[in-house]
């Protein structure tokens, strides 16, 4: 019974990973998340992106672009205390490094790109 | 607490913990889905190790060694399925936005080492549970197999470090880290156990030897129809397997000296047919409750090895209430202890035996079984192959004997 429900459950498993691997493709890969941005968009200061410094209300600023990111932090895997500080702030090294070294995937840039506001005033 | 709902009662707090720490608040309704299915997987991962674990005192409050490995292995495959939720949930929460999203959130190549991690946790998981499930599988390869599960819950604790979660969501895994440590050095490797000496070894029967064993240190408190674990080692001319094995005990003794019958049944019992004395045993235990509660008029019925716990009663003095033995056996090589049985009859007036060879073939339980009649009032004990038992079980339900008058015990560990 046991591993007739096993064979069952991972049999409909790879067979859903093999769906969304054909549709995945079909679909072509994820465009690069940087040249998908529009090169326009307001310009913010430093200052102004600073005054929007809390969990429910979080700017930040990564590689020269804005974004606010307050209805993605609740999603966020890691827990607040790690990406809370960089609310308001210039996280371009710790998007990059996630703080660990290790940088983010193309699929989270892929997903950043959505919550992009504006561009940073150089 | 009662020991029918103990093992229900742990698992649904160490479920709903994660659960309820982790319920993710104003999230797609796929993304929680994906989160809370990941911690309820570690929770009932949890349950299903912490059963793993073998303490006699443990398994007293649990309900019995053979109910939690049972509740064991029905978590791990639980845990299992769960498990398989977590990265499809993940995959429709992207497909919102695109299939190519829903892919990207399954395929590690486009993710990072997180998410390698615990496809590799999931992988080592899919194997060892289909390892688990092999019945086929040689014993020894099982049992490494097995550890895959151990390497599992470390790929599981690494998925979550390199997502950037840390104390308080990593008390799960490093849980289940000393849930696996402490089976692993109390069990295994044989540290709870207690030592102990063999002082004899006379043959049973056909590829069956009674060992008799005395305390080195502490002994261990033993009762008629309990089973130890037992490893045993080098002796002079012996070499041990050092694996802990199931053994009924099938006789107590004084100053904590006893007794147990090992048939051969695979490789580690067949080394053990050429046991001698002054080999070191560890032994753990004792478990079961097996005959502990003889009151009225008893049915018992052996099959083969499994007269081993009636023996240690039937030893252990007179018998208190009238006792039909029905005592099943292929041949006369099968038939264990049937000497002494006979003479045991001879001299308990309240025993009947009877002593019946079957030959190979599956005996018809229907012929051979007492009638509703002599059954009414009589509790029913079964000890023998898990076929016999169940075709017994079968018999006595549709001869009007109450599932609570019916008592046996397995010992499919695996």
């Amino acid at each position: 019974m046991m591993r007739r429900l096993f064979l069952l459950a991972t049999g409909a498993f790879w067979l859903a990973v093999l769906a969304f691997w054909l549709a995945g493709r079909g679909a072509g890969p994820l465009p690069p998340a940087q040249p998908a941005l529009p090169a326009g968009g307001q310009l913010w200061s430093l200052a102004e992106v600073a005054a929007h410094a809390a969990p429910e209300d979080c700017w930040m600023a990564i590689d020269g672009q804005v974004y606010d990111v307050s209805a993605y932090l609740p999603e966020h895997p890691s827990r607040p205390a790690i990406i809370v500080p960089w609310c308001g702030r210039e996280a371009s090294e710790a998007y990059r490094t996630k703080g660990k070294g290790r940088s983010h995937s193309l699929a989270a840039d892929q997903l950043l790109a959505t919550y992009r506001i504006g561009r940073l005033q150089p | 607490m009662s020991r029918r709902l103990s093992i229900p009662l742990i698992t649904l707090v160490l479920v709903l913990a994660p659960a309820w720490w982790a319920w993710p608040e104003g999230l797609p309704p796929w993304r929680s889905a994906a989160i809370v299915s990941g911690w309820i997987a570690w929770g009932l991962l949890l349950a299903s190790l912490l059963l793993m674990i073998r303490e006699a005192w443990l398994a007293d409050r649990l309900g019995g060694l053979a109910r939690m490995y049972a509740w064991h292995h029905r978590l791990g495959v639980l845990a299992y399925f769960v498990l398989l939720l977590h990265p499809l949930a993940l995959a429709l929460d992207g497909w919102h936005e695109s299939p190519a999203m829903a892919w990207a959130e399954l395929s590690p190549g486009q993710q990072g080492w997180a998410e390698w991690f615990g496809w590799l946790a999931l992988l080592a998981m899919m194997v060892g549970l289909a390892s688990a499930l092999a019945r086929r599988l040689a014993y020894r390869h099982w049992r490494w197999l097995h550890h895959l599960f151990s390497v599992s819950v470390l790929l599981g604790l690494a998925h979550l470090l390199w997502l950037g979660l840390d104390a308080p969501a990593l008390w799960a895994p490093l849980l289940a880290l000393a849930f696996i440590f402490w089976r692993v050095l109390r069990a295994d490797q044989g540290w709870g156990a207690r030592p102990y000496l063999v002082t004899g070894v006379v043959p049973a029967g056909d590829a069956m030897v009674e060992v008799a064993l005395r305390p080195l240190g502490q002994a261990l408190d033993f009762l008629p129809g309990q089973f130890v674990l037992a490893a045993f080692f080098d002796g002079p001319g012996f070499r041990g397997c050092g694996e802990f094995h199931p053994f009924t005990v099938s006789g107590v003794g004084p100053a904590g000296r006893f007794s147990l019958g090992i048939k051969a049944l695979g490789d580690c019992t067949r080394r053990l047919q050429a046991l001698e004395s002054g080999v070191a045993a560890r032994v753990q235990g004792p478990f079961g409750d097996f005959l502990s509660e003889l009151a009225g008029p008893q049915f018992w019925l052996a099959g083969g090895v499994g007269v081993t716990p009636f023996m240690a009663r039937l030893r252990a003095g007179a018998l208190a209430q009238p006792v039909h033995l029905l005592y099943l056996h292929r041949d006369a090589g099968d038939a264990a202890y049937d000497d002494e049985l006979q003479a045991l009859a001879a001299q308990q007036p309240l025993l009947r035996l009877e002593s019946v060879t079957c030959g190979a073939a599956p005996p018809d339980l229907s012929l051979l079984l007492p009638a509703a009649g002599e059954l009414a009032g009589s509790d029913c004990y079964l000890c023998g192959p898990p076929g016999m038992i169940a075709a017994a079980v079968r018999v006595l339900a549709a001869r009007q004997v109450p599932p609570a008058r019916t008592h046996f015990e397995s010992f499919d560990f695996r």
